[in-house]
């Protein structure tokens, strides 16, 4: 019952969206942010969002220790607990955490290739099958296009689909749909893809690729105080 | 000889276990002339570091007990704890922290920050104890000072800032860069005890000189002077020291050294630094709790003059008798004087009073405010205060966790249990997380600790200590169980054999609770059970949850509510209502889906990245949920959750697994419920155990 209570409404469902997962399997979506602006609230949102309609999560952080992830979904589900009055949810945070993995690398030493690897190690030997993979932290500065496709051919053949974040800069350049230049060479990877943009003193949530009509969804935005999306 | 108050420090040396902080300290005294050759801890000459006065602790490489110790360096007095590096220990550790007015952060400049560290740091946060970091094993290869500095910020949150760069590495490590002078030092000698002091080389200059910059620009943060004088070019060493100085003691600076202990590389300037960069005891301020006074907090003053406020922080049995070391914090400790326990009440008559030097004593007349010393032949226990007449101050008591692990030893004759009884009477008062008792239905002595090492190491000092000749059993785990729903109860006990009768009926329901151990709550309205027989309703409730009826391991998460019952004017006793709540108690459980919960130990494991898999597969077959990994070029850290029933014996798998090369900590989490297979193996074995007791 709290489990329920608890799958609050997605913050990309709330954006029309009507598929429980949002991604196909294979699928890859993008949440686009300067710096600060909470790409990582949303992508632990998401994540949360999955885990408690039980699917695994693996969580890849190429900016964070371990400590600072956990520390993010520890606010991140407190304050969705807090938003909906939620007591006692030791029981369901034990039991949440366990679907989840995270993992971290050094950015520079991060590689498909090595991804593939840890993720054949952990399905072989039946350690952990996920099915929802985030990636924070990887630079989509450099020429990153070959390994992406890897990456894509991978998680379609797992069945998985892949979250990731991308930084965006101020000087950044962008084509008519808002795509920033930096990713606009990559775009056909991806099947949804989402914005951050602070006007003034809000945030707001925007869809830039693969959701529904803006007509028929409600403004959003991020609040500061939570990094919680609310409508 | 006691010097004055500035010239005194308390120093402790953690780190993770294998950072070499025993072959440092060994090394910190043959600098300051304590001793006059240095041993290596698995040195072959079979003598073992001096700090590790422990037989045992000598053929493990591992460092057990916290020695103390003292040396003088530079004109300071310096009293060092050595600290043990495994969690299995962290008892000690905390309690040394406790007294400690400074630490250093031993790292190993290959694993860099290692989960211990991370407890370790932990604990140093807690007890606020100001450190200095020193990179050790520069030597090695591997060694990347820089990138533990960086650990030291990024995993750690220190404001780290290097005081020297190395001078070459790994196998071409030969000294440093003092980046205060800006002068390069090297250690010749056999045992680099001569300190030769050149010009920064060339091609280190630079890099030295932006190093430099670094620091000063972190340092004048503490310094207005200090910025001033950046600004007009004119930074001195004095200025630069005492920002620095400053930072540390305000821990909002670490200062980091590196070194190699091993072969006698940084050792000098390491303790130049304790003496120049950590804080003497009047810098500290040390609280003490009122008990007159609703444990209402107080400041110590570090006066000798004032009454005496002495913290027992370790407890020994040495060749001498029990050695009880202590902090004084207020007033002073002398041979003769009368004080007192606050724990205990009693009265005490100060016998001998020394200073330890590991397993040797130098005899002192007295310990003033702000010192470390050794009492003789005072009975007490340790985290016990010492006061003059009519205080009533307590120094704050630890946390102390409840043991995980248990393990029948039984005696092979009569002297073992002897000597048996004598060695746990010694090892429960020196080590607060070591119990034992003796198991009612076997009539076998029980100890139980906090993990499978901490309670071997007391067998093994058992038997060499203490001769005692003992066999071992199994290891058990602390189980418990507890309900998952709610289950209503409505139990009369009625029973007439002649003369008086008893009667009693309780109603009610039971159900989870999650932060409490045990409720109790009284709903009964119109004296449905008379007021004075609701304790023993609630008496014959707790004495259910000793042994619950499931597997009879302790109850625990259990509210019990009464709502309703029934007595006797005659019949009715408090005997009756005890035996009703009983009866009340079993109908409930029945109903109430009664499950078994097990320790689940935070496991962390290092090891080298290639082992990865195989290292997360181990801990898949023992049922562990893998949480994080975390890769760092080399090496990786792995954490998982899990059983500690499936932790048996993990030492030697993992090293097996790894060729010897990954590492791993533990320490209990939380209580979860067992998986059914594993419950209806545990039923099984308990209904023989029942059948074979009977």
């Amino acid at each position: 019952m709290l489990k329920k209570e608890l799958i609050f409404r997605n913050p990309l469902r709330l954006m029309g969206h009507k598929t429980e997962d949002i991604l196909q399997s294979g699928g890859f979506g993008a949440v686009l942010a300067r710096a600060g602006l909470g790409k990582t609230a949303i992508l632990v949102q998401l994540a949360i969002d999955s885990l408690l309609r039980n699917r695994n999560v693996l969580h890849i952080s190429l900016d964070d220790p371990v400590k600072k992830v956990c520390l993010w979904y520890e606010e991140v589900f407190r304050n969705i607990a807090d938003q909906y009055n939620i007591r006692q949810t030791e029981q369901l945070w034990e039991a949440i955490v366990s679907n989840r993995l995270i993992m971290t690398f050094r950015v520079d030493s991060f590689s498909v290739p090595k991804l593939e690897e840890r993720l054949t190690d952990l399905i072989e030997q039946n350690i952990f099958l996920p099915q929802v993979i985030l990636i924070d932290g990887l630079p989509f500065d450099k020429d990153i296009r070959k390994p992406l496709t890897e990456l894509k051919r991978l998680v379609e053949s797992r069945f998985m689909h892949t979250w990731f974040t991308v930084r965006t800069h101020r000087h950044d350049e962008y084509g008519s749909d808002g795509i920033p230049a930096s990713l606009l060479h990559l775009s056909d990877l991806f099947d949804v893809i989402i914005k951050l943009q602070p006007e003034g003193k809000k945030i707001h949530v925007k869809s830039l690729k693969g959701g529904p009509d803006a007509c028929d969804y409600p403004e959003l935005l991020l609040d500061p105080s939570t990094m919680l999306v609310k409508g | 000889m006691e010097k004055t108050f500035e010239k005194v420090r308390n120093i402790g040396i953690s780190a993770h276990i294998d950072s070499g902080k025993t072959t440092l300290t060994e090394r910190i005294l043959f600098y300051t002339k304590r001793i006059h050759a240095i041993h290596d801890v698995k040195g072959k000459d079979g003598i073992g570091a001096t700090m590790d006065s422990m037989e045992l602790e000598k053929e493990r490489g591992i460092t057990i007990a916290s020695a103390a110790t003292y040396c003088e360096w530079q004109d300071h007095e310096i009293n060092i704890i050595d600290t043990p590096g495994h969690v299995d220990f962290t008892i000690e550790v905390e309690r040394a922290l406790k007294v400690l007015d400074g630490a250093i952060l031993v790292l190993c400049s290959v694993g860099g920050v290692q989960s211990q560290s991370i407890t370790v740091d932990q604990q140093m946060k807690r007890y606020k104890v100001p450190c200095l970091a020193f990179i050790n094993k520069c030597d090695r290869n591997g060694a990347n000072p820089s990138r533990v500095i960086e650990q030291l910020k990024n995993k750690l949150g220190h404001n780290a800032v290097a005081m020297q760069i190395p001078i070459g590495l790994e196998a071409d490590f030969e000294g440093v860069v003092d980046l205060v002078s800006m002068k390069a030092v090297y250690f010749d000698g056999i045992n680099g005890e001569n300190i030769r002091v050149e010009d920064i080389p060339e091609s280190l200059l630079s890099k030295a000189v932006g190093k430099r910059e670094e620091l000063i620009d972190v340092a004048s943060m503490f310094s207005d002077e200090l910025m001033e004088a950046a600004l007009e070019d004119n930074v001195t060493d004095e200025l630069l020291i005492s920002a620095v100085r400053r930072g540390t003691i305000a821990r909002e600076i670490t200062p980091v050294f590196i070194g190699s202990a091993y072969k006698n590389k940084g050792i000098q300037p390491i303790l130049d630094a304790v003496t120049n960069l950590l804080p003497c005891p009047s810098e500290i301020e040390n609280h003490a709790l009122d008990m007159s006074n609703n444990e209402a907090e107080v400041i110590l003053s570090n006066d000798s003059q004032k009454p005496l406020v002495a913290y027992a922080f370790k407890i020994e049995e040495g060749q001498y008798g029990q050695l009880t070391y202590v902090r004084v914090y207020q007033g002073t400790l002398a041979k003769g004087d009368t004080i007192f326990n606050i724990r205990t009440g009693k009265k005490v008559k100060v016998g001998r009073v020394a200073r330890m030097h590991a397993n040797q004593m130098e005899d002192l007349g007295k310990i003033s405010a702000g010192y470390i010393g050794a009492l003789f032949g005072i009975d007490c226990a340790s985290g016990d205060t010492f006061v003059a007449k009519d205080i009533n101050l307590t120094i704050t008591s630890m946390f102390i966790p409840e043991p995980v692990i248990s393990l029948a030893i039984i005696p092979e004759d009569s002297t073992a249990e002897v000597n048996m009884s004598k060695a746990l009477n010694r090892f429960s008062k020196e080590d607060p997380t070591f119990r034992t008792f003796v198991s009612k239905e076997t009539g076998d002595t029980i100890i139980s600790g906090m993990g499978e090492l901490h309670l071997e190491v007391y067998v093994e000092r058992m038997r060499r200590e203490y001769n005692a000749k003992i066999t071992i059993g199994t290891p058990t785990v602390s189980y418990r169980e507890t309900i998952m729903r709610l289950a209503e109860f409505n139990y009369t006990h009625k029973k007439q054999t002649g003369g008086a009768g008893q009667f009693g009926r309780v109603a009610g329901y039971m159900e989870p609770v999650i932060e409490e151990e045990f409720v109790f709550e009284n709903k009964i309205t119109g004296g449905a059970i008379p007021t004075q027989f609701i304790p023993a309703c609630e008496k014959g409730f707790r004495k259910c949850l000793e042994k619950g009826p499931k597997m009879e391991f302790p109850v625990t998460g259990l509210k019990i509510v009464i709502t309703d019952g029934q007595s006797h004017s005659v019949d009715s006793s408090e005997m009756a209502f005890q035996a009703a709540a009983r009866g009340a108690f079993l109908e409930g459980y029945a109903k109430a889906k009664p499950v078994i919960h097990e320790p689940i130990m935070k496991v962390v494991v290092e090891t080298p990245t290639e082992y990865q898999g195989a290292v997360m597969g181990s801990l898949n077959q023992r049922r562990g949920i893998i949480l994080a990994s975390q890769d760092e070029g080399y090496m990786s850290v792995i954490e998982a959750q899990v059983p500690l029933a499936e932790m048996f014996g993990y030492s030697t798998v993992l090293r097996s697994l790894t060729q010897g090369k990954a590492q791993f900590t533990m320490e209990f989490y939380i209580y979860k419920q067992v998986p059914n297979s594993i419950a209806e193996e545990l039923e099984k074995k308990s209904a023989v155990k029942k059948k074979n007791y009977v």
